[in-house]
C-alpha cells in the first residue's frame, strides 16, 4: 500500500503518516515513507511519502500510489500523477467546481480514480470554531469511511488518539468524527 | 531488547550513536542533518547515559570539540550538513591525519537536489579528497548499523570515519530495530606521549602522510572482503542484459523499481562503502557484465574511482544527469534508457496537465509565518531608506527576498563581511558610500560567523548598519538553541546565556540600539539615525530587532485583529509585494487583499503595510 500525502507547510500533515505507521507497526508490517523537514515547511509545498510493504525505497514512484491524501486541493491537483490505475484520491476542497474541468474528469477515468472531495476548511469553520489545525485528524476520518487504506476505522482512531498530544485528544477525536461522517458517496 | 520503532531516518542514525557508547556528540544544525542531536539527547534522557549532547556555535567548533574529546581516548561525533563540512573543512582535514586514540565519526548530511539548501555538494567527494572512510546508508536501519561499523573501524585504525546520509535517508520514516548500549570506553586519559600524534607541524606531518596513505590502502582491501553486508551483488535470475552499480538511496530506488517492472535480467552491485572504493569487487562486476550503470548522489565519486570506465554508463558520457535528485521517475527514465527500452505512453498524463495548467497550478514557495517578526523588520528598513542595499544572511528571513528586501545572500555571516565590502568599493574611490548599506542576519547566524567579521568591520571603520534579527532561536532549522539562549538539548542541564548586546559592544561597536519589530512606525526613525551615525562615524552601527519566534517559542502576539475596508483597497498589491504575509491573502477575482482566517495570527502590524490605509484595526472601522 502506497501512499502520497500532500499540503502546504503548517498544515501538519506529517501527523497522518505518523498514524499510519503506528497502526502498520502494530500489526507487525514494514513501513517506509520520505518526509519533508526544514525550509518548506514555512508555507510552501510540502509531500510525504508514505508506503506500508517491503519496500526497500522510501519514495513513491509517479503512477504507483494507492491512495492520495490532499490537504489543500491545488496541492492534490499537482499531484495526481501519483495516483495508480484503480487508485484513491480524498481531497480537502474549497472550489469544488475545479473537478469539472473536463481535462481533469478525462484524466480522472483514465485512471479510473476514485476521487473524494471534503470540504474540511468548511466543517472546521462551522464545527469546530475556525480550528484548522485538526485538518490532520479529518483527513484521517475521511480516508478511515473510505475503506481505501485496508485498515480498519477503529485502529485508525484508537491511533489518532494515541499520538495526539493529550491536551488535544478530545479535539482531534472530535475532527475525526466529522471526516468520517463528512464523507460523499462515490463520485 | 528485542523491539521494533518506526522512527526518523535521523533518529535512528542518534539511537546507533547512543547505542555505540558514544560519549561526546556535537552538531550545529543545517537541514537535513538537525533532528539527529536532539533525538540523540532524547535517547540518552531515556537510556539513562551520561553521553555529552551539545550544540556547538558552528560546524568547526562542533568538530574541534569532538576530536579534542578522542584526544582523551572517548569516543565522538561531529554532525553537520553538507555546507557545514565547508566551514569544518580545517580541523576536518588536521585530523584526517592523525591516529586518534578513541573513535570519531563525521555525520555528514547531503541534500542532492538541493531541497533545502544553498548547494548540493557531494560529501562523499570531500571524504574522497581528505582520504576518510566513508559509509553511505541506503535505509534507516542500514544508517543505524553504519554507525557501529564506523566506530569500529575507527578505533581499529585510529582514523576518523564519515557517515553520509542523503537527505531521503535522514528523513526517511521506517520501522528500526532498538537494542541496548554495547560499549563502554576507557576511562578519559590525555597521554602525553608520543607527543607528535596530535600536532600538525610541518616537520612532523611528512611521516604522517605515509602511515595515512597506507591505511587508506588497508581499508580498502577490508572493504573488498570485510563488509558484505554492505557491499554485495544481487545477482540477475537470467544471464544480465544490463548490471548497475548502486549506492546510498539510489540502490534503494533501483531495487524496488525493478521488482516492479518484473525484470528479472538486470544485476545491481551495492556499495554502501564508496571512500575508498573496493576496486576489485567493482572490477570483477564490470568483467562480467556487457554494461554497467551507476547510479549515485549525486557527484560521480564510485564512477570516477572505477579504473575503466569504456563499458560504463555514468555522468562522464552523459547517460546520468549530472544535477538533480535521482527521483524514482528519473532512475526509471535512465534504466529504460539503458535497457534501450521507451516509457509506455500516458495519454491521461497529457489530459492532466492541461488541467493544471488551465486551473493555474504551480508549486507554492515558503514563506514567513504569520506574525514573524522578520517581516516588520525588513519591511521598516525598505521604508526608511528606500535605496539601501541589503547584504542578507541565511536563516528564515532569507525569505524576504519575497518582499524585495534581500539584495545578496552568500553563506553563514556573509551579510556582515559582504556589506563591509560594499563600503570597501566606495572608499577605493575616495568615496563616502553613495546608498545606505545593511547587512541583516538572525542570532543563531550571528554567533555561528558573524562575530569575526563585525570585528573586522569595527578595526577597518567599516560604515553599515548592522541589523540582528533575533527571534531567539535557530528557526530556519527547527528550533534549536545556540549560546545566545543558553538552553541544551539535554534534560535537566542548562548552560549560560551569551548576552548577544555584550558579545556586539565586546566587538566593539559603539551604537546598539535594540527594537521591537512590531513597531514600524516608530522604528523608522531610528534606523535612519543608525545609518547617518555609521556614515558619520565611519563604524558600523547596530540595531538588534527583538522579537521572539511565532512558531518555534510559539510566541503567540497579543491579539490585535484588522480587517481589510474594500472600499479602500485600490488593488494596487503593495502589501502582497512588500509584506507578503500568508494571513494577508489575494482574492484574485475582486482584485483586493483580504484577510485569510486559516493563516492570521491577529498581531496587526499589517495596519503599517498599507499606503492607503486599507487595512484597520478591528473596532477602528467606521
Ligand atoms: C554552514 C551552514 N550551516 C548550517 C546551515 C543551515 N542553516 C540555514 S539557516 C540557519 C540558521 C538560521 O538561524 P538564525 O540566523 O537565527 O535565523 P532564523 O532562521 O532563526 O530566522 C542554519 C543553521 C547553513 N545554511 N550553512
Amino acid at each position: 500500500m502506497q501512499f502520497i500525502i500532500v499540503g502546504i507547510g503548517g498544515q501538519g500533515i506529517l501527523f497522518a503518516s505518523r498514524v499510519l505507521g503506528h497502526v502498520a507497526l502494530s500489526k507487525g508490517l514494514h513501513v517506509n515513507g520520505s518526509e519533508v523537514h526544514g525550509m518548506s515547511q514555512r508555507g510552501g509545498s510540502v509531500i510525504s511519502h508514505f508506503k506500508i510493504g517491503s519496500y526497500a525505497s522510501p519514495l513513491v514512484r509517479a503512477k504507483e500510489a494507492d491512495i492520495l491524501l490532499a490537504f489543500e486541493q491545488g496541492e492534490g491537483l499537482r499531484n495526481f500523477h501519483f495516483l495508480k490505475k484503480g487508485g484513491t484520491a480524498l481531497v480537502n476542497t474549497d472550489r469544488p467546481e475545479a473537478f469539472s474541468d473536463p481535462d481533469l474528469v478525462a484524466f480522472l477515468r483514465a485512471r479510473e480514480v476514485r476521487l473524494y472531495p471534503v470540504e474540511g476548511t468548511r466543517l472546521l469553520r462551522e464545527k469546530m470554531g475556525g480550528r484548522f489545525l485538526f485538518l490532520n485528524a479529518l483527513i484521517l476520518g475521511a480516508l478511515a469511511a473510505s475503506g481505501a487504506s485496508g485498515f480498519e476505522a477503529v485502529d485508525l482512531k484508537k491511533a489518532v488518539a494515541e499520538l495526539a498530544p493529550a491536551r488535544f485528544r478530545e479535539e482531534n477525536l472530535k475532527a475525526f468524527e466529522l471526516g468520517f461522517e463528512a464523507l460523499p458517496e462515490r463520485s | 531488547m528485542n523491539t521494533r520503532k518506526v522512527l526518523l531516518g535521523n533518529e535512528a542514525i542518534a539511537r546507533g550513536l547512543i547505542e555505540s557508547g558514544c560519549d561526546v556528540i556535537t552538531a550545529y544544525p543545517g537541514t537535513p542533518s538537525s533532528e539527529i542531536l536532539p533525538a540523540a539527547a532524547a535517547f540518552a534522557d531515556e537510556l539513562g547515559t551520561k553521553t555529552v549532547v551539545e550544540w556547538g556555535a558552528n560546524e568547526k567548533v562542533a568538530l574541534e570539540v569532538a576530536l579534542g574529546a578522542t584526544f582523551a581516548g572517548k569516543r565522538a561525533c561531529a554532525v553537520m550538513k553538507q555546507v557545514g563540512l565547508n566551514v569544518a573543512m580545517d580541523p576536518f582535514m588536521s585530523a584526517a591525519h592523525f591516529q586518534l586514540e578513541g573513535g570519531m565519526i563525521v555525520i555528514v548530511s547531503d541534500d542532492p537536489g538541493c531541497h533545502a539548501s544553498q548547494d548540493d555538494q557531494d560529501s562523499r567527494g570531500l571524504a574522497l579528497f581528505a582520504k576518510v572512510p566513508c559509509f553511505d546508508p541506503a535505509s534507516a536501519e542500514e544508517a543505524k548499523s553504519m554507525v557501529a561499523s564506523a566506530f569500529e573501524l575507527s578505533e581499529k585504525h585510529k582514523v576518523m570515519v564519515m557517515l553520509r546520509p542523503a537527505v531521503r535517508i535522514d528523513h526517511c520514516r521506517q520501522d528500526v530495530q532498538l537494542g541496548e548500549v554495547r560499549h563502554a570506553s576507557a576511562p578519559a586519559d590525555f597521554k602525553t606521549r608520543p607527543a607528535g600524534h596530535k600536532v600538525v607541524m610541518p616537520a612532523r606531518i611528512m611521516p604522517f602522510l605515509e602511515a595515512h596513505n597506507a591505511r587508506f590502502e588497508a581499508i580498502r582491501q577490508e572493504f573488498e572482503t570485510g563488509f558484505g553486508q554492505y557491499n554485495f551483488e544481487i545477482p540477475a535470475k537470467r544471464p544480465a542484459t544490463l548490471g548497475v552499480i548502486a549506492g546510498g538511496v539510489s540502490f534503494s530506488i533501483v531495487k524496488d523499481l525493478l521488482e516492479a517492472l518484473g525484470r528479472d535480467d538486470v544485476a545491481i552491485l551495492k556499495i554502501g562503502t564508496p571512500v575508498p572504493l573496493p576496486e576489485k569487487l567493482a572490477e570483477d562486476f564490470l568483467a562480467r557484465h556487457e554494461r554497467v550503470l551507476v547510479l549515485e548522489e549525486t557527484f560521480p565519486v564510485i564512477e570516477n574511482q572505477l579504473l575503466d570506465r569504456t563499458r560504463v554508463m555514468g555522468r562522464w558520457n552523459g547517460w546520468v544527469p549530472k544535477q538533480g535528485e535521482l527521483v524514482p521517475e528519473v532512475v526509471e527514465s535512465v534504466l529504460l534508457k539503458a535497457l534501450g527500452e521507451e516509457p509506455p505512453s500516458d495519454p491521461a498524463l497529457e489530459r492532466l496537465a492541461a488541467a493544471r495548467e488551465r486551473l493555474g497550478l504551480s508549486v507554492k514557495k515558503p514563506v514567513l509565518c504569520a506574525g514573524c517578526g522578520h517581516r516588520p523588520s525588513y519591511f521598516a528598513i525598505r521604508k526608511a531608506l528606500p535605496d539601501s542595499i541589503i547584504a542578507s544572511d541565511i536563516g528564515c528571513y532569507s525569505l524576504s527576498i519575497q518582499q524585495q528586501a534581500v539584495d545578496t545572500i552568500v553563506c553563514m555571516g556573509a551579510s556582515i563581511t559582504v556589506a563591509s565590502g560594499l563600503a570597501c568599493a566606495w572608499r577605493s574611490e575616495g568615496a563616502a558610500p553613495r546608498r545606505p548599506i545593511f547587512a541583516t542576519l538572525g542570532d543563531s547566524t550571528f554567533f555561528h560567523n558573524g562575530m569575526t567579521g563585525l570585528a573586522t568591520a569595527v578595526y577597518n571603520r567599516h560604515p553599515f548598519v548592522l541589523a540582528i534579527m533575533d527571534n531567539r532561536i535557530t528557526a530556519m532549522t527547527g528550533g534549536q538553541d545556540h549560546p545566545g539562549t543558553g538552553d541544551k538539548p539535554r534534560q535537566n542541564e542548562t548552560g549560560v546565556a551569551v548576552g548577544l548586546e555584550e558579545a556586539v559592544r565586546g566587538c566593539g561597536v559603539s551604537y546598539l540600539k535594540v527594537l521591537e519589530p512590531y513597531e514600524v512606525e516608530a522604528n523608522l526613525e531610528t534606523i535612519r539615525e543608525a545609518w547617518a551615525y555609521a556614515k558619520e562615524h565611519q563604524e558600523p552601527a547596530v540595531l538588534v530587532f527583538r522579537h521572539p519566534c511565532v512558531t518555534m517559542l510559539k510566541a503567540r502576539p497579543e491579539k490585535r485583529p484588522v480587517t481589510v475596508v474594500a472600499e479602500k483597497c485600490i488593488g494596487c498589491r503593495f502589501c502582497q509585494d512588500r509584506f507578503g504575509c500568508p494571513g494577508l491573502a489575494w482574492d484574485g477575482e475582486n482584485r483586493k487583499a483580504r484577510i485569510d482566517e486559516r493563516f492570521c495570527v491577529d498581531c496587526g502590524v499589517c495596519v503599517s503595510a498599507c499606503p492607503h490605509g486599507a487595512i484597520v484595526r478591528i473596532g477602528e472601522v467606521l
